[in-house]
């Protein structure tokens, strides 16, 4: 039984604590940074999709006036590394496998000197086969990437063969029976194309040397990520490295990870003075190893004719590009999204993560669940229809609820899956008579919460300030702000007595980043705790003070006062300065992450612990969409987003999140995919890989159902960044389907595509 | 080869010797240290770099310095009013319109031309009028929302108050 959610969202709205400096500018991004003696940097990129270097002569760009340094792999530890495969090196080591791929660095005393020094390394190649075609890349003789993949060291979980980095696969129950049993089967083949998170800041690093320690500033989501990838490559102890983040300019998942820290690092070291790297957009679109991989999904469903879904088979193609970045998890993650939040009792799914000469696929905002949840909900409105259901109620009938059991075994506690696709039928007006041109159409969706180690110190001054000194990081999301509204509640303040101190791996305690949803999940577990011990210290000083029992004293408003007798009280202020002259208020916490729960009947080969989740947030969307039939061209015109994320610490913000992630779906629905030729991106710009804008922006109407979860994070709440970017290019497909007839089983839906199957 | 001029951002005339051929957001950044005008694509995509040249949004990777020569430049740091935040950019703010905050000066440039031109926006007039800025983070609803409440009431209020 839940306890009941506390209504915060009532309470004065939490503005942002870093707002003033970003709506006047003098917000400072790595970018943004200059310093004395400071060099420009600048990569030298493969630019090839698949070749051997034959030749790589960097003489004449030392020779460049103005140069400091040149670096190749000669020049660095001989170091592998990735999580999951070790199958990366710093610069490329005789092959280069994608066009990314950086060849050579060097430091120079302007922009303009970093690329004529550039220009004037002379590197040939000789071509290698193209793995263009993840399907293709799977047959035994087809060429490899990794011709040596059995030597790399990797993870003893991990199923891999030739070109297939990992394999996984869920299995529950019987499915050759149930699909025998069923009275209707249904199969469908799905192909998205792969996208990219595109922060609107490009990634940037500073690095500078004082003796042996190296300081570097970088627009990284996990600077401690970013810090033991350093330590790794470069052979360096932890207290060497301090990565600081400075503002971050969005990421998306596309920061994740570390990237050229330490090729920056390197490249201070080498030039005994600090160096900035810049990336320009086009370096922002091709080199990051962090994309969305691009897919071809294949579902075959069995129903009874009253609805009941009684069996799934499944399998996932997952282009992973040229080396395996964090994707290790991503095939088991891709058939949890097949399988979806339904009762399934029989499910056989399985993935592959394929190399191919692709940019390395990693992380980006909800991995893996946009492209298998619009395959999976297309298929859904398909299955319904093959039964002669109508697609709400299809989903009441087969979603995963309280106490039933999900498709991998798994019991729910109080979820509100039910309740997010009945407010967002009603609030959408589904049924409702509508143009013959708009259609509504709704998909659901499902994400995990994660549970990891994060810490935080809490501390109040002599003036009873406070301050939040923690690892976790704030990449816009506000997860880090709302930290201040947990340790307020904790000390009777207000989020407004404090600031919040991170984003330096020196200063900190140790948090995973802003990756996976999880900064208040976790570190707001960390700050709880960390504020617990202060609050237990001042209860101490105040019992002392007013010759009360501790655990009388109440701490509310700014003010310790003993239950029940308001009158005799004593302020924090005073109490902070009391402490001042004797034992410092200071709270340090970390706390259990919550446990996974159990699961039964299901077995996994390769598995990445992805089949049991905690926490589990919902979500169903709704969207009219509006199709112009001479054009093929979809607008996008309302969308319903209800979404069960446990209990909301920051309404405002949890608005923006659902907001954003929302119009990230849109853009994946419609416009957003990555154009190969040759093995290399052919619209690696803005014009022609096409976000969003303000214009084609529609009316978001969002709605949390509230359930303060138990075995989640604080209060009950559950994680929220990536759940609004998983169910909308879904929904915008059944939409579009009802409007075209024929279904579109392509992403993103673009005009042409729209305009073919409409025939 | 270099040229010799001043150029005046936000009322304060800067004396410059640079490369005629670079772009005015490289001078603003590089030359003249106002960081607070972003650089996104360089390429006249995104909208990050958005200043008001007498008056006028326009995105300052897209002309050169010279360019600029005998005309007002207004850059986000001059749109605060002494110490007050403008209405936009408290609005900005109080709505949830900032979230990383990258495009943010742009956008809060490109929203006072808006309302320079049209006091009183609808909700699809600030679309069409933000659609030269890009914002990965917002989806731009809190954007739209926080412009299109009635500035009524919605007073000036100290930089600090917020934080
Ligand atoms: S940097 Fe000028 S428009 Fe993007
Ligand atoms: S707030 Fe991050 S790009 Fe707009």
């Amino acid at each position: 039984m839940a306890i009941a959610a506390e209504s915060i969202d009532r309470r004065p709205r939490l503005v942002r604590a870093d707002g003033p400096e970003k709506v006047t500018g003098t917000a400072l991004y790595t970018a943004d940074l200059r310093m004395t003696g400071m060099l420009a940097a600048k990569f030298l990129f493969a630019e090839v999709a698949h070749a051997r270097i034959t030749r790589l002569d960097v003489s004449g760009a030392r020779l460049v006036p103005g140069v400091f340094a040149v670096l190749t792999a000669a020049d660095l530890p001989d170091v592998r590394y990735s999580a999951g495969v070790a199958d990366r090196t710093l610069f490329a080591r005789d092959v280069v496998r994608f066009e990314g791929e950086v060849v050579a660095a060097v430091a120079a005393v302007t922009d303009e000197a970093a690329r004529r020094a550039i220009d004037a390394i002379i590197v040939d190649y000789e071509p290698l086969a193209i793995v263009d075609d993840p399907e293709a890349a799977r047959a035994d003789d087809a060429p490899l990437v990794h011709p040596h993949w059995a030597d790399y060291e990797s993870d003893p979980s991990l199923v891999r063969h030739g070109n297939v980095a990992a394999f996984s696969s869920i299995a529950r129950g019987d499915v050759d029976a149930g699909m025998a049993q069923a009275d209707v089967v249904v199969a469908g083949r799905y192909v998205a194309d792969g996208s990219h998170a595109a922060p609107i800041e490009p990634r940037a690093v500073v690095a500078r040397w004082e003796g042996e320690k190296v300081t570097i500033w970088t627009s990284s989501q996990v600077p401690f990520a970013a810090r033991d990838g350093v330590c790794e490559t470069l052979r360096l102890p932890t207290n060497r490295v301090r990565v600081i983040v400075p503002h971050l300019g969005g990421g998306f998942g596309g920061k994740c990870g570390f990237h050229f820290e330490p090729h920056v690092a390197a490249l201070a070291r080498a030039a005994r003075r600090p160096v900035k790297l810049v990336f320009t957009r086009r370096e922002e679109f091709i080199a990051p190893d962090r994309r969305r991989e691009s897919m071809i999904i294949e579902i075959t469903t069995g129903v009874n004719n009253d609805g009941t879904i009684v069996a799934r088979r499944g399998h996932v193609i997952l282009d992973n590009g040229a080396y395996i970045a964090d994707a290790a998890f991503f095939p088991q993650l891709a058939a949890m999204h097949v399988a979806g939040p339904y009762v399934i009792p029989n499910i056989e799914i399985s993935a592959e993560l394929v190399y191919t000469n692709h940019q390395p696929s990693g992380s980006v905002r909800a991995p893996t669940a946009p492209q298998t949840t619009w395959a999976r909900e297309s298929h859904t409105d398909e299955v319904a229809a093959a039964v002669g259901l109508d697609p709400v109620e299809f989903r009441l009938l087969n979603a995963v609820d309280t106490a039933k059991i999900g498709p991998t075994g798994q019991t729910y506690d109080e979820i509100g899956l039910i309740e997010c696709i009945r407010r967002a039928a009603d609030s959408a007006g589904w049924g409702r008579p509508l143009p013959d041109d708009e259609a509504i159409g709704v998909a659901i969706g499902w994400w995990p919460s994660f549970p990891v180690a994060s810490g935080a110190y809490v501390k109040l001054d002599s003036d009873g300030a406070g301050q939040i000194i923690t690892g976790a990081q704030e990449c816009g999301t506000g997860a880090v702000m709302t930290l201040r509204r947990l340790a307020a509640d904790e000390l009777g303040m207000q989020p407004d007595d404090f600031q919040i101190v991170g984003q330096d791996t020196a200063v900190a305690p140790y948090d995973v980043g802003a990756t996976g949803s999880q900064t208040l999940f976790n570190n707001g577990r960390a700050v709880v705790a960390a504020a617990g011990q202060v609050a237990e210290q001042l209860r101490n000083l105040a019992a002392d003070r007013l010759e009360a029992s501790a655990a009388d004293i109440v701490l509310d408003s700014g003010v310790a006062h003993v239950a029940g007798t308001p009158d005799r009280n004593v302020s924090i202020i005073e109490l902070a300065a009391i402490a001042a002259r004797g034992e410092l208020l200071i709270g340090h916490g970390s706390g259990q992450p919550p446990a996974t729960p159990e699961i039964s009947g299901t077995t996994c080969v390769g598995d990445q612990g992805m089949a049991a989740w905690v926490a589990p947030q919902f979500s169903c969307h709704a969207v009219r969409v509006k199709l112009d039939r001479d054009t093929g061209v979809v607008r996008v015109l309302e969308v319903d987003a209800v979404h069960d994320s446990g209990t909301i610490i920051n309404h405002l913000g949890a608005v923006g999140q659902v907001e954003g992630g929302v119009m990230m779906g849109v853009g994946q629905a419609l416009s957003e995919g990555t154009v190969y030729g040759d093995g290399r991106q052919r619209n690696a710009a803005l014009l022609e890989y096409k976000l969003q804008t303000a214009a084609d922006s529609p009316t978001v109407r969002t709605q949390f159902v509230e359930i303060a979860t138990e075995g989640a994070g604080p209060r009950g709440a559950k994680g929220l960044a990536e759940a609004p970017n998983v169910a909308t290019a879904g929904a915008v497909a059944n939409a579009i389907a009802r409007l075209t007839g024929e279904r579109l089983r392509r992403l993103p839906m673009t005009p042409e595509r729209v305009w073919e199957v409409m025939g | 080869m270099t040229r010799t001029f001043d150029l005046e951002v936000n009322g304060v005339a800067y004396p410059l010797t640079i490369d005629p051929g670079r772009s005015l957001l490289s001078v603003l950044r590089g030359e003249i240290g106002l960081t607070g005008t972003k650089e996104g694509c360089d390429d006249c995509e995104c909208g990050a770099c958005m200043v008001l040249i007498d008056g006028q949004p326009v995105n300052s990777c897209s002309l050169l310095a010279a360019q600029a020569e005998g005309r007002s430049v207004t850059t986000i740091e001059g749109i605060i009013d002494g110490d007050r935040l403008s209405e936009i950019q408290a609005g900005l703010l109080d709505e949830g319109g900032v979230q990383c905050g990258f495009c943010t000066p742009g956008m809060i440039i490109s929203a006072t031309a808006l309302f320079a031109r049209n006091p009183d926006p609808t909700p699809d007039e600030i679309r069409v009028g933000l659609s030269g800025n890009l914002c990965r983070c917002t989806g731009y609803g809190r954007i739209i929302e926080a412009l299109a409440v009635d500035g009524v009431g919605r007073a000036d209020r100290p930089a600090e108050s917020g934080s």
